[in-house]
């Protein structure tokens, strides 16, 4: 970055004492930080650079102050026009000119005495944007009270049992190869498809998509055995898999 | 290099402090150097079930911050004298014992002893957290009553996830003693079945200790029960459960109160 | 079981009551006074580093409270030589150490 510093201004001095005198006029410096933009050469390639730049990212420049640097392309004064150009294309606006002996008429001032402050990272964004995957989770063991498992965007499966005091929360189906004790909710993101499946049916709580069932309505004929749940029209059917 | 074991249940009132004193004593009995290490701050417990309560000089709390050495701070057992107790703390807040303070002083034990046994308070906050961190083996004091198996089952569930072992990936010995187990209840249904308590808690069995009136006594006494009545169903038990930490095969059985003929001449037993 | 398993069996709750008595006794006393056996570690050894050079950890400290009288024990292991330069004066300095910060160590109710 550069600071740029306006060369300071002597303030006009007053005119004798009249009725209608205008007030002097008072000018300050103030220093800003700003992005420099330093091309090198050869100018095509760096422009490539830029645009590719601009791809992953296209509000890099948008709304920051940018001074251009020309202190390595040294360009000729109509050059210097071209890249104006080239960039006033790209949505760049130049706030000014450094590293150039004169710049020509309706060009940004030029300025001097740039110093340069910290660097400025430019985020790396990854090429291509991520695209929702759709996974699957597995839990080895088993899922012990207190412990949740979320997966929004796939299935639960758990080898073990799913203790009381437990929860799975599954964008699409629960598959429990033990004992379901604890609360089990599939088809979170919105999908009335989803079912749950176990070994062992003893759930506190069960829930299809937006709809949840407790153990107080669930009868006792499934206790114990293997079970699958799925939901039918507006309802969460139960049923035993054997 | 002393294996460091956790005496743990995430319920209170279910026996852990009887079982480290019990365990522990069992073991220096067998030959080996025993150091129990009472792990609650603020109320200290494992010095009264041992019999120690009017020793105690310094406790973990000093030692971690460096008040005493270690040495110092150990109690030695009168009865047996490779046991040695390391007391809680009884004045002093949470806070005063940091994870690194609690490192220092269990590699310092694991140097000097065969086994360290870490009495955990109830709960699941800093203290337990604190005795189960650099544990090798749990033990899991579970009775067959519903609240205390799913408070076993959420300390299962940390010391599967909250452990030294389980940040490096390796999976913890776990064992389950079920305690104040008792057979009539259990013969009429009224009480949960030792198989059900398995079936949820899926961890191996290690003892079952039952019911009994000599740990009350032996508790009185300030003697662990597996000392004062070696003789007695719970003491017989917890020995078992030594010989089973040792790697001994030991078949399961269901230690029965031998009731003696004065014992049933006077009926009831006054406590 | 013995006669003598009988008289144990009938007199565990009272082993059990004086036991807490003499507990809690103790730590009501010593709850005024917290951190007194360190405190008087500290200054005993500060008062025979003055005269011998002691290492803190060939310091033990033991403590036994009792029913009527409580016993402070203090093993110091000298160096060489060392125990020669101890006089009377030493020992009455360590007593009124004692006195001062403690009173008299132990002092302990019997609870009614």
């Amino acid at each position: 970055m550069s600071e740029t510093l306006p060369e300071p201004i002597e303030p006009e001095t007053a005119q004798a004492a009249s009725p209608s005198a205008p007030r002097p006029l008072s000018l300050r410096g103030r220093a800003f930080k700003a992005l420099a933009l330093s091309p090198e050469p050869p100018l095509p390639e760096w422009l490539a650079g830029l645009d590719a730049a601009l791809k992953r990212s296209p509000t890099l420049l948008k709304g920051r102050a940018v001074i251009l640097d020309c202190a390595q392309l040294k360009p000729e004064p109509d050059a210097l026009e071209t890249l104006m150009n080239e960039l006033r294309a790209r949505g760049i606006s130049v706030l000014g000119i450094e590293g150039a002996d004169a710049v020509g008429a309706g060009l940004p001032p030029l300025l001097l005495k740039g110093q340069p402050t910290e660097k400025v990272e430019i985020p790396s964004v990854p090429a291509e944007p991520p695209q929702p995957v759709v996974t699957s989770i597995t839990v080895e063991g088993s899922v012990r009270s207190g412990q949740s498992v979320i997966n929004p965007t796939g299935d639960v499966t758990v080898m073990g049992s799913v203790s009381s005091g437990a929860e799975i929360l599954a964008g699409g189906s629960i598959h429990v190869y033990g004992a379901l004790r604890g609360r089990a909710i599939a088809g979170a993101a919105r999908n009335p498809r989803a079912r749950i499946y176990c070994r062992k049916f003893e759930p506190e709580l069960l829930g299809i998509d937006r709809l949840v069932r407790t153990a107080e309505d669930m009868g006792t004929t499934l206790r114990g055995k293997a079970a699958q749940v799925w939901l039918d029209g507006g309802n969460i059917r139960m049923a035993s898999l054997d | 290099m002393a294996k460091v074991l956790v005496v743990t249940s995430g319920k209170g009132g279910v026996g852990k402090t009887t079982t480290t004193a019990a365990l522990g004593a069992a073991l220096a009995q067998g030959g080996q150097s025993v150091c129990v290490v009472d792990f609650d701050v603020g109320l200290r417990n494992l010095d009264l079930i041992m019999g120690a309560e009017r020793r105690v000089v310094y406790d973990l709390i000093n030692v971690v911050n460096g008040d005493a050495k270690l040495p110092q701070a150990l109690i030695k057992d009168k009865r047996v004298d490779t046991l040695h107790l390391l007391p809680a703390s009884q004045t002093r807040d949470k806070d005063a014992l940091t994870d690194a303070g609690v490192a220092r002083v269990m590699e310092e034990l694991r140097e000097k002893f065969d086994w360290v046994i870490c009495d955990s308070p109830a709960g699941i906050e800093r203290g337990a957290q604190l005795a189960m961190h650099h544990a090798d083996i749990a033990v899991v004091v579970t009775n067959p009553e519903v609240s205390s198996v799913r408070d076993s089952d959420r300390i299962i569930g940390l010391l599967d996830s909250k452990t030294a072992k389980a940040e490096k990936g390796e999976e913890m010995e776990k064992h389950l003693i079920l305690t104040r187990y008792d057979p009539s209840r259990a013969d009429r249904g009224d009480m949960l079945k030792t198989e059900d308590v398995l079936d949820i808690l899926s961890i191996p069995l290690l003892a079952i200790i039952p019911e009994s009136q000599e740990v009350l006594r032996a508790s009185n006494l300030g003697c662990p029960v597996t000392l004062n009545n070696p003789l007695c169903a719970p003491a017989r038990a917890y020995a078992d459960a030594a010989r089973r930490l040792k790697g001994e095969e030991v078949p399961m059985s269901l230690p029965v109160e031998r009731k003696s003929f004065l014992d049933k001449l006077f009926m009831r037993r006054a406590a | 079981m013995s006669i003598l398993g009988i008289f144990q069996k009938r007199n565990s709750g009272s082993v059990a009551r004086d036991r807490l008595q003499l507990i809690l006794a103790h730590e009501r006393a010593e709850s005024g006074r917290p951190d007194l056996v360190l405190q008087l570690r500290e200054e005993i050894l500060a008062v025979i580093a003055n005269h011998v050079a002691v290492e803190p950890d060939k310091v033990k400290v033991t403590l036994e409270r009792g029913e009527a009288v409580s016993t402070l024990g203090l093993d110091i292991e000298l160096p060489l030589g060392a125990a020669a330069k101890l006089d009377a004066k030493l020992a009455a300095k360590l007593a009124e150490v004692a006195a001062n910060k403690g009173g008299r160590p132990g002092s302990s109710k019997k609870a009614a």
